[in-house]
């Protein structure tokens, strides 16, 4: 069997070729990884550009009153307008759509990276890969995203090959040898996005920007505004509906919750959610540890 | 003997009643909370003090290093009148002293020339019911966090208060033509680390005079502030903060430190 | 090779690893699937006493600031629509993260994040915490449900130490800084001298955010509140609006007697070095 190390100088290389990236394991880190029993293999990464064509296709606001968004099967809501008297300028609907070709623009994009750094992981002959870094570059004008996994591909010592894919996890160092400690074993890393268009109808118009009377609003009071409210709890409940989806039983720790909202046009919104998180299995029964000892630093 | 209350708005009156019917609030964390728990006392309510103070504007000579009498005086006049409210929410409270001060200076768009001084803490009391006021009899005052005021306390020592030194000093402009023309010549002007270095000596030994009215030993926790607030870099205002302690009388309980290598990240 | 017989500190961790790695190949059992967003020592520390993570929870709210609020900048004093916006928002806020803890099946939620935007016409208040409830417990808590943004750590600490959090208590009030007359101004340029009514104003305000704060904590029967933080500035709806905010965790005694804190004192022999772990480079 080839020297597992020989892959070395060709990871070496390209970590250099990035102008000096880290290898992502300090020093207290690969003293963890010795400790755990993992050999680190080398430096493995995978990359996806995927462009994004459906940008402004994905359903055209109408002015006639018709939702035209398909909604591809998922959430959806329409919101009516209660006023009698339309003008041209009044937005008399308006609707909440998950944008599921968004969702599966980033499944894709993350699950391809993903399966690439595990196939280097593979070749080098590894269980599993630790300190697992994702990003995502955004190069607008060209309309696309990359997405870059990369990670410390390790071999347990005194193992036997493994049939399984690789194990991954954004954890290294202590904070696995904790996850070990306290019962748990590193399955996946794992992403989800929910993508949820709010169309705004003149309710959410008159409420965000203010300046509409009481009588376009009904009332002097202050109110919620339902339709953007709405919006987020749903794209909040998508997405860790979604990343549950990808568990099978098992649980996720660590959990990371992004939200980004930007106005795509007037009065047009889109609501994203990424969640990330360490999906982790129990292989042993709780064993409590005993209560911390509390300590006050005198340095 | 009057009200010590009487200087606040009344608006307080209300909230520190609620706080007198036995509710408790605390800005300490909680690490802080339990371990001023675990020193004997309880936090009582969280106080605040505050002054909106317009400061005067000072002429002062462009060449000349020189404290600024009158800007010193309005910023050491905002602060304790802040810091005074303060101690009287706290005994109002029935409080023994307050832990955590925290002394803020507030700028508003709308006040030119006026700044808001804040100060902040939490009162507490002793749980032994055996009073701890200060030597001046008004609850002692302290900008140790929670930890420090642990520590300090299992060394038989107790803060007395939180004493300031202030002191607002313009440093003399000095020309090219000055800085040319004097080379190879004696001229008297004061040097400028010596302008800097009269103005913290001035800031200290006041709050080291402050010290000495609440009979202290000493002060701990001494940390000297410089800013230009609003008057540009050439006007700066030494601050001098400490919280002055006194024996307690309590037995000293410091116990032998252990001593450990942190394993973690 | 050293065996469980061993004291726990010699534990054979890469033992421990080999074992964990070879359970890869049998199927999850648990089949639960919580989600957590604490860190593994918060998992740990919230084990250590006896309670587990159960859901990610949120709860939001966004209410429009009414029109007359932001049209009469020419005010005095309280800004009551602006405050009726915000203990509207914070309210629906709570009661949702309150039903979403309560559909996973959550006794309490802990370190919940408090992101607060007022806008100009508008007010948003965004909540995100994780469920927590007692290992195995049934899903009805008799206490009912508690929302607090303490730490998990702070919610362990406090926990042994006899409290229990009853609920995430808030208050705010909202004025409008009084004006002074040109003649004012000009008189007191080169004064030292005290703003009374600015004071007073400025004062009320806060006053009245702590007390309302000290209201909810009451309505919950709680002893007293922790963490209290304060908030003030600036508002974007009108240039001398100003809000103050206060907000913390009621608690209460709990009926378990709690154990004394009692820290060790420590000196620690680490110097700082700049450490970083993989999750972390960018």
């Amino acid at each position: 069997m080839s020297d597992p190390l020989s892959d070395l100088p060709e990871a070496v290389g390209r970590r250099f070729a990035e102008g000096g990236f880290s290898s992502g394991l300090s020093v207290p880190d690969f003293g963890a990884c010795i400790e755990m029993g993992l050999e680190p293999l080398g430096f493995v990464q995978g990359f996806c550009a995927m462009q994004w064509g459906w940008f402004g296709s994905q359903g055209m606001r109408g002015s006639m009153g018709y939702p035209m968004a398909q909604a591809g099967g998922g959430y959806s809501e329409v919101f009516q307008c209660p006023h009698g008297m339309r003008g041209s300028a009044h937005r008399s609907w308006g609707q909440n759509f998950q944008q599921t070709q968004v969702e599966a623009f980033w499944t894709e994009g993350f699950t391809s990276a993903r399966s690439r750094m595990m196939d280097e992981a593979i070749a080098l002959g590894a269980h599993g890969i630790v300190g697992v870094l994702d990003t995502v570059n955004e190069i607008s004008d060209l309309q696309i995203s990359e997405f870059h996994l990369r990670g410390t591909a390790v071999r347990v010592r005194d193992a036997a090959p493994s049939a399984l894919v690789p194990w991954t996890t954004f954890l290294a160092g202590q904070r696995l040898a904790k996850v070990f400690e306290a019962g748990f074993v590193p399955v996946a890393v794992v992403s989800a996005v929910s993508s949820v268009r709010v169309w705004g109808y003149c309710m959410t118009e008159y409420l965000i920007h203010g300046g509409a009377g009481a009588s376009w609003l009904g009332t002097d009071e202050p109110q919620e505004i339902e339709q953007f409210v709405v919006a987020r709890m749903a794209a909040r409940d998508i997405v860790r509906r979604k990343a549950r989806g990808q568990l099978d039983g098992d649980e996720l720790h660590g959990v990371e919750l992004d939200v980004t909202e930007w106005e795509v046009t007037d009065d047009d919104w889109e609501v994203r959610c990424r969640l990330r998180g360490n999906r982790l299995r129990r292989f042993k029964d709780f064993d409590p540890l005993p209560a911390p000892r509390p300590t006050v630093r005198l340095s | 003997m009057s009200d010590p209350s009487a200087d606040l708005p009344e608006a307080t009156g209300h909230r520190l009643e609620e706080l007198e019917h036995g509710l408790f609030t605390s800005d300490l964390s909680v690490n802080e909370f339990l371990l001023v728990k675990e020193a004997g006392f309880h936090p009582v309510g969280f106080v605040m003090g505050s002054s909106i103070y317009h400061i005067g504007f000072q002429t002062r000579k462009w060449g000349q290093s020189q404290e600024l009498t009158k800007l010193t005086e309005a910023m050491y006049n905002a602060r304790e009148l802040a810091m005074t409210r303060m101690e009287e929410e706290a005994s109002e409270l029935g409080a023994d002293g307050v832990v955590g001060v925290r002394l803020d200076v507030n700028y508003y768009e709308w006040g030119a020339d006026a700044a808001e001084f804040i100060a902040v803490g939490t009162a507490v009391k002793a749980e032994d019911g055996v009073s701890r006021l200060n030597k001046l009899g008004t609850p002692f005052t302290s900008d140790l966090s929670g930890q420090d005021f642990w520590t300090l306390l299992q060394t038989g020592y107790q803060p007395q208060g939180l004493v300031m030194g202030t002191c607002v000093y313009h440093i003399a402009h000095r020309g090219l033509g000055q800085t040319l023309s004097s080379t190879g010549k004696n001229v008297e002007l004061p040097n400028f680390t010596q302008a800097l270095y009269e103005a913290r000596e001035l800031a200290m030994t006041r709050m080291q005079d402050e010290a000495a009215r609440l009979e202290s030993s000493g002060i701990v926790g001494v940390r000297l502030e410089e800013k230009s607030h609003q008057w540009g870099s050439h006007t700066i205002e030494f601050l001098a903060l400490g919280t002055a302690v006194g024996g307690s009388g309590g037995a000293v309980t410091l116990p032998k430190p252990t001593t450990i290598i942190s394993l973690d990240n | 090779m050293s065996g469980p017989a061993d004291a726990p500190a010699g534990r054979d961790l890469a033992a421990e690893v080999r074992r964990a790695i070879a359970f890869l190949e049998h199927p999850p059992t648990r089949g639960l699937e919580p989600t957590s967003d604490l860190t593994i020592d918060e998992e740990l520390i919230v084990h250590s006493i006896g309670w587990e993570p159960v859901e990610l929870v949120s709860g939001l709210s966004m209410v429009s600031i009414p029109w007359s609020a932001t049209l009469w900048s020419w005010g005095q004093g309280a800004i009551t629509p602006a405050s009726s916006a915000y203990e509207m928002a914070f309210g629906a806020a709570i009661a949702r993260i309150h039903a979403q803890a309560a559909e996973a099946g959550g006794h309490g939620v802990v370190g919940v994040t408090v992101e607060r935007a007022v806008h100009a016409s508008s007010v948003d208040i965004t909540l995100t915490g994780t469920a927590v409830r007692p290992i195995g417990a049934p899903a009805v808590p008799p206490d009912g449900i508690f929302v607090s943004d303490l730490s998990a750590r702070d919610f362990a600490l406090l926990t042994i130490a006899g409290w229990r959090p009853l609920a995430l208590v808030q208050g705010a009030s909202f004025v409008y800084a009084p004006r002074r007359s040109v003649g004012a101004v000009i008189q007191q340029r080169t004064q030292n001298v005290e703003l009374t009514n600015y004071t007073e104003a400025m004062y009320n305000a806060r006053e009245t955010a702590m007390e309302r704060m000290q209201s909810m904590a009451l309505a919950v029967n709680a002893s007293g509140v922790v963490e209290v933080k304060v908030a003030e500035g600036p508002m974007p709806f009108a240039s001398h609006a100003v809000a103050f905010s206060a907000w913390g965790t009621a608690v209460r005694r709990s009926d378990t007697p709690g154990r004394r804190i009692d820290p060790a004192i420590v000196v620690s022999l680490d110097d700082p070095t700049l450490l970083f772990d993989a999750a972390n480079l960018e």
